[in-house]
């Protein structure tokens, strides 16, 4: 039987002929074009991931949130985490960077992919280290109300509204809500952070694992 | 100094441009996927110029990096293909014009190709292209042996198809 294959090749090495031909000029216009790789919207999208949750600092009503960390007395507790989280987040920007520079097109497939899912790792681990530290500041502004003994004076709109409710309700349900609003807001990040990710890698992660089952 | 190595670029890219063709006839379906490949191809070849020092042909070293771009880089939903595609210039069935069976054959054998995974249509690919099966196995990443054995289920793979 004969091989079809061969077949075809015997037509592939004719077909040169009726290929489009593009002019030197055609070509010049297209080596300064933007690319649109996979690995350019990694480092787009990882740049966002990184500067996002710091950039939310700037805006005035997070400020304001800081004197509630204040009146709450997490005040040095919220200066050691912040340096402590932007020297983590400069390791990660570092790491980010190396295995970025790692990325050679000219690597075999293979180690290619392996180098895009390993740096997409890097900013992956970065997305669950701030995502369990909101969890923390959360957690600590949790226990700050609940040590707090002058509750009204932290949050002053509360005073005229609660006047008949007893302190410990107020409590109870502050603590309740900022729960509610830790976890719902590190569910809707998370889901956006691994959204994004699965939509990037999933036809690089299949042809990975098509190639990696070989080795077996 | 850039205008030159510019230059120089694009006169090697353009003699060998069929290359780049051809990865993208593999790889798209259609005229204006077709022209996004070969260009995110030629951008990526770009980047990498500087790194080719001639150590190897042109050709071979555009061999890697346009398929590197297919299979890694490249993210274009694709669309399922009718049929009625193959026609379209780009897929122009060069046989034997007195044999209609053999331009039947070869049709399908195309549009059998077509259903392949990214990665053995680069097999395939540098099949077609006359590479031996060193070349397949160190362009892919992959040792000789399992690119041989992968060769061999993918012929059987296309059998099927053909034959269901």
């Amino acid at each position: 039987m004969i091989d079809e294959l061969d077949l075809l090749k015997k037509d592939w090495q004719k077909r040169d002929e009726h290929l489009p031909k593009l002019s030197f000029d055609q070509i010049h216009s297209m080596i300064w074009k933007k690319s649109s790789s996979i690995v350019r919207w990694i480092l787009i999208i990882s740049i966002l991931e990184f500067t996002l949750p710091h950039l939310l600092y700037l805006i005035p009503s997070f400020n304001k949130n800081m004197e509630i960390y204040d009146k709450l007395g997490l005040h040095n507790w919220i200066i050691g985490i912040t340096i402590f989280s932007y020297g983590v987040a400069f390791y990660f920007l570092f790491q980010f960077y190396r295995r970025y520079k790692e990325i050679c097109v000219l690597d075999s497939a293979k180690s290619l992919m392996k180098k895009i899912i390993r740096t997409r790792r890097t900013v992956k681990h970065y997305i669950i280290y701030s995502l369990s530290m909101i969890m923390v500041i959360v957690i600590l502004m949790i226990i700050g109300v609940y040590l707090n003994d002058d509750i009204f004076s932290t949050f002053s709109g509360l005073k005229d509204k609660a006047q008949n409710v007893s302190i410990e309700k107020i409590k109870i349900s502050l603590m309740i809500g900022m729960g509610i609003m830790g976890i719902v807001l590190t569910a809707v990040m998370g889901g956006i952070y691994f959204l994004l990710y699965g939509l990037l890698l999933r036809k690089l992660k299949r042809n990975y694992n098509e190639l990696k089952q070989l080795e077996v | 100094m850039n205008k030159k190595l510019e230059h120089q670029f694009v006169t090697e890219l353009e003699n060998n441009q069929n290359i780049v063709h051809k990865v993208c006839t593999l790889y798209t379906n259609d005229k204006h996927s077709h022209n996004d490949l070969f260009q995110e191809i030629t951008i990526q070849l770009w980047k990498a110029y500087p790194k080719f020092r001639g150590e190897s042909k042109f050709s071979t070293w555009m061999y890697r990096v346009a398929l590197n771009t297919a299979i890694t880089l490249y993210r274009k939903s694709k669309k399922r293909i009718r049929t009625q595609d193959y026609d379209s210039v780009i897929y122009k069935i060069t046989a034997n014009e007195y044999d209609p069976r053999e331009e039947e054959q070869l049709k399908l054998m195309y549009a059998a190709v077509k259903q392949l995974g990214d990665i053995e249509k680069a097999l395939v690919f540098l099949y077609l292209e006359d590479k031996d099966y060193r070349e397949i196995a160190e362009t892919l990443g992959i040792s000789e042996v399992n690119a041989r054995v992968k060769m061999n289920r993918i012929k059987k793979k296309l059998r099927t198809i053909l034959n269901p």
